[in-house]
């Protein structure tokens, strides 16, 4: 948004200028421009979502097909979510007589999707039936009169196989509002040459101590570093804060953001960045910038925490970690603690604003395209995701090992955490607090230094501030 | 009349009624969908204890004061470098000048990005004179400074063809007869082009300040979240942004949008008043 492109010159009478001024006054208060940018989920950086069009997908409309034509207008800003979306819509229309699903999906980056979903709940027209709402701002549309429509019955003919902690942050009062595309188990991603120079065997690493002791002797022994942390995004800090029992909301959807959990976990952090000299800010400031990917490849860092979902960056960005690069449990805090959380996801709701006789098919359709047996097979293959359907984890699709990680089945080993996972829980102001960790927290713990206790209430002051 | 109409209905409906109904919600609390609750100033009070708001205000304040400092001098130095005689091909480097206004600012930010990492090009550049790498995207305190440093490549062109235009206005006799006196290009330039070039100086100042203010695109290009680190680049029109969207309170984002109005209005009508906009000619 800009004054400059109208080049009006001056000569102009006082009056044209008192024009312009109310005109900017007008710009200033009202206008805002929608831009493009992701906050580092699951997918920001494999979309080319930088300022993209907006691209509408329609699927081809089968006349042989004998069950009712439902059209669903279906809103994403991953271009792979439609892809998924409308292949489900095929498979399900194969398989069912009743409905003749026609999915009409449209792709708009992150920021404008969310935006334009709000403006179009709150102005009655205009909303999609079916939307991808990303974690960090579901809470958003949970505020007021939801304008979701409860998807408890769709969740619970699945419920039993479900891993139960992945519904928590699309649920109100009990209520399920989206299903996710993930789990996003939270792992540790060594690198295994450069322990294996350094004189570290990952599979000794099973406590925090145990990870500064092997930092340090990465130190000592290689020109890499342990890890890096990420000081502009929240995830680093949001992964140990979870594990450790804390995390932003707790199940009563009180916000936690200052408790003794996570002030431990950031604590730790701290420690690792400015005692123990084991970790520092990744080049790029985020582990989804191409420095910190360059760094990562050439052998700079001997580890990360990250989501299951970062997986794919390392086939896709850093070629040289191929056969490297092991996946392990997150080192636990005390024994029998969790050894892992989940990060990033994105929740499928469908909107109020869709016809009452479309409901029932989109609702079918949702069970089927996301929590089905297939669908969630496909989660993975498709997707590269993990699942949240524990029986999928037995397919030979998921068994097989991969020469990439290790020749290991990655995802086999994967399941064996789900019983010692942290569960989480979203509010009212996770998207506040999401902002708070990744500009301020992480900021001025890691680069200048400050104390965790006292950045976290700070933290927690401002998002409480917002309701004051 | 009629010809105006279609101008009018468009100003009326986007325009003036959207700006009322921007100072109308500033005195409602609207959260959710469809809860709205008559408040009165409470908002307003709520902004004077707005830590951020007020972080966001000294670094708008500053990218705008940054922005006047480098796109106000240099521009018009151009502008008289390359009006005299002393260049040839005057258009073609007009053009290369007038080029970056043209260009998406995505693209740019896309680009600046990459210019401003610490092996980028910004730092090599700065490497030639001795100064030590810096991570301006990831330091606090060269948040701003790295905007300015986008806004610098952005707005030159264009100022310089505002001043240009001016410079272009001014009588050659002027020029003929102070060199007939004797003066030289440098006392020509500081005497004679720069007073008569107060009216677009004026013009200049005033759309930089507006621009200053209203920084928003920049910032949530180069930073995920658009604030920066440490928050060093939250702008005002940010804040606002995401009280409205991001925690979805309309009355409290349209107060934050009727003070940021007021302020441009007086930074800008105390502007006027330096150069002596008000004076009786």
């Amino acid at each position: 948004m800009t004054t400059r492109a109208r080049t009006r010159l001056p000569r102009s009478s006082r009056h044209r200028r008192r024009l312009k001024l109310l005109l900017l006054s007008i710009i200033a208060a009202g206008a805002t421009v929608l831009a493009a940018c992701d906050s580092g989920g699951s997918v920001s950086d494999l979309e080319g979502e930088e300022g993209e069009e907006n691209e509408e997908q329609a699927m081809e409309v089968d006349p042989e097909h004998e069950g009712e034509e439902v059209e669903l207008e279906f809103w994403t800003f991953v271009d792979a979510h439609a892809d998924f979306m409308m292949e489900r819509a095929e498979e399900f229309n194969a398989e069912n007589s009743d409905y003749n699903i026609v999915i009409n999906a449209s792709v708009a980056d992150y920021e404008d999707m969310h935006d334009r979903l709000l403006v179009a709940l709150q102005s009655g027209a205009g909303a999609p039936d079916v939307v991808d709402i990303e974690i960090g701002r579901f809470g958003t549309y949970l505020r007021g009169d939801v304008q979701l429509h409860p998807l408890t019955d769709v969740v619970d003919a699945h419920r039993d196989e479900l891993v139960e902690e992945r519904t928590a942050p699309y649920q109100l009062d009990g209520v399920d509002y989206g299903i996710d595309y993930h789990l996003g188990t939270w792992v540790m991603f060594y690198n295994n040459a450069v322990l294996e120079e350094a004189g570290v065997d990952v599979d000794e690493i099973v406590t925090w101590d145990d990870y500064i002791e092997a930092g340090q002797q990465v130190a000592e022994n290689t020109d890499a570093m342990m890890t890096s942390v990420e000081t502009t995004a929240p995830t680093s800090l949001l992964g140990l804060m979870k594990q450790n029992g804390g995390g932003i909301y707790d199940e009563n959807n009180e916000l936690i953001l200052d408790s003794p959990e996570n002030v431990e976990a950031v604590q730790l952090i701290s420690d690792m960045v400015h005692e123990h000299g084991i970790a520092e800010a990744p080049p790029g400031s985020e582990h989804h910038e191409t420095a910190y990917y360059e760094a990562f490849n050439n052998g700079e860092y001997a580890s990360v925490w990250m989501p299951q979902w970062y997986m794919i960056r390392f086939t896709e960005f850093m070629p040289d970690t191929e056969g490297d690069m092991l996946v392990r449990p997150m080192p636990e805090f005390e024994p029998g603690g969790f050894i892992s959380t989940m990060g990033g996801g994105t929740g499928t709701a469908i909107t109020t604003h869709i016809d009452e006789e479309k409901l029932d098919a989109a609702k079918e359709f949702l069970g089927f395209a996301k929590l089905t047996y297939d669908a969630q097979v496909a989660l993975w293959t498709d997707l590269g995701f993990d699942p949240f359907r524990n029986d999928v984890y037995d397919d030979p699709a998921l068994t097989e090992p991969d020469p990439w990680f290790g020749d290991e089945p990655v995802m086999t080993n994967l399941q064996e955490m789900f019983d010692r996972l942290a569960p989480e829980y979203t509010g009212p102001r996770y998207p506040e607090a999401i902002i708070q960790l990744a500009e301020n927290v992480a900021y001025e713990v890691i680069e200048e230094n400050a104390d965790p206790q006292q950045s976290l209430e700070r933290g927690a002051d401002q998002v409480r501030s917002v309701d004051e | 009349m009629v010809f105006m109409l279609p101008f009018l209905v468009l100003f009326g409906v986007f325009r003036v009624y959207a700006v009322g109904y921007a100072i109308v919600l500033s005195f409602q609390d609207i959260e959710g969908i469809g809860v709205t609750e008559w408040t009165g100033f409470s908002n307003y009070r709520r902004l004077l204890s707005d830590s951020t708001f007020f972080t966001a205000l000294r670094n708008t304040a500053l990218y705008t004061a940054g922005t006047l400092l480098v796109l106000i001098p240099v521009p018009f130095i151009l502008a008289a470098v390359l009006q005299s005689k002393l260049v040839v091909r005057q258009s073609a480097l007009r053009s290369a000048f007038f080029l970056p206004v043209l260009t998406s600012l995505v693209v740019v930010g896309v680009v600046f990005s990459l210019l401003l990492t610490t092996n980028g090009l910004v730092n090599s550049f700065l490497g030639l004179f001795g100064v030590p790498a810096q991570g301006w995207l990831e330091t606090r305190s060269l948040a701003i400074p790295a905007m300015i440093i986008m806004a610098f490549w952005r707005w030159t062109g264009i100022n310089i063809i505002y001043f240009t235009t001016g410079l272009s206005n001014i009588p050659s006799e002027l020029y003929e007869s102070a060199s007939v006196d004797g003066a030289g290009p440098i006392r020509k330039f500081w005497h004679l082009s720069v007073p008569l070039s107060k009216p677009i100086i004026l013009f200049v100042t005033v759309l930089t300040i507006f621009g200053g203010f209203q920084l928003f695109v920049e910032p949530l290009i180069l930073w995920g979240t658009g604030g920066g680190p440490g928050q060093g680049g939250l702008s005002v029109v940010v804040h606002l942004y995401r009280t409205a969207f991001t925690s979805f309170q309309l009355g409290y984002a349209s107060a934050i949008g009727v003070v940021l109005a007021l302020i441009i209005m007086s930074v800008s009508l105390i502007t006027l008043k330096l150069f002596g906009f008000f004076k009786k000619e």
